[in-house]
């Protein structure tokens, strides 16, 4: 629940502070999602005394519509700019979590962000995490900001 | 020659959405520089003058820390003032970050007044 609570505070401050687009949170996904297809994941590794990573998975077009309005101009394909901005944003949520989890005792190391795209690609969860994924819905569609903490 | 601002991040995304928000903020600035890490940023001032940095602190190549530390060694450099950007807004990281000479810091995310609230004393 902490988890789930510090992920909406967090994602939703960066929407309504640098990207100007309203977005709601949803009810943490349960099922195990990996498979993502024609889409883009931002990732961040956490390291040090919690280890894990930070992950948003967002449709193409939601990825398109964020970092057109993240850079103020019109974006009609995956390119550069939407990868880093995904990245960005990746880090930005990963920057407050750390935040958090630092203030709570841990001691954690952020990696420099990744970004993955492409028609159809996995990504697996790490063996023995708490995993919690929350959907925001904005305009556009849908996406998921996926925190793995390992226990 | 009109004032002159450096931004060192490795996202080009921070670069252009920094750019914005100092025009935003109605920062009077001539001339914006870019640089992707500290290094980027040294061998770009051995021949530009700038009047201030804006910084990212976790960077690839040279971070944040680095540029601090390798810039107050610098005669030429080590007097023009550094306001750190970053997501990693923690105390311990803006201490060190202040005791390396930083002169200011600004958490993302962020929004133009809270640029021109900390660029405002130093410009």
């Amino acid at each position: 629940m902490e988890l789930q609570k510090h992920i909406t505070d967090a994602t939703t401050e960066i929407f309504e502070t640098m990207i100007m687009l309203e977005i709601s949170a949803g009810d943490p996904v349960v099922e195990k999602i990996n498979n993502f297809k024609c889409s883009v994941s931002g990732v961040i590794g956490l390291a040090g005394t919690c280890k894990g990573i930070l992950a948003i998975h967002l449709p193409d077009k939601v990825a398109m519509s964020i970092t057109g309005s993240f850079l103020g101009m019109e974006v009609t394909e995956v390119d550069d700019d939407v990868t880093d901005a995904i990245g960005e944003l990746a880090n930005m949520v990963a920057g407050n979590i750390k935040m958090i989890l630092d203030e709570a005792g841990k001691d954690v190391t952020l990696s420099i962000p990744s970004c993955v795209h492409g028609a159809e690609y996995t990504l697996d969860t790490a063996a023995d995490c708490e995993r919690v994924v929350v959907p925001f819905n904005l305009e556009s569609g849908q996406f998921l900001v996926e925190l793995q903490v390992k226990n | 020659m009109g004032k002159r601002v450096l931004i060192i991040d490795d996202s080009s995304t921070m670069r252009k959405i920094v750019s914005r928000s100092l025009r935003q903020a109605g920062l009077d600035f001539d001339e914006i520089l870019e640089a992707a890490d500290g290094q980027e940023a040294l061998d770009l001032l051995k021949t530009e003058k700038v009047d201030l940095i804006l910084s990212d602190i976790n960077m690839p190549n040279m971070d944040g820390m680095e540029f601090l530390r390798q810039k107050r060694e610098i005669d030429a450099i080590k007097d023009i003032p550094v306001v750190m950007i970053t997501t990693e807004g923690g105390a311990d990281i803006i201490g060190e970050a202040k005791e390396l000479g930083a002169a200011g810091s600004v958490k993302k995310p962020f929004k133009p007044e809270t640029i021109s609230d900390v660029l405002g004393a130093l410009i």
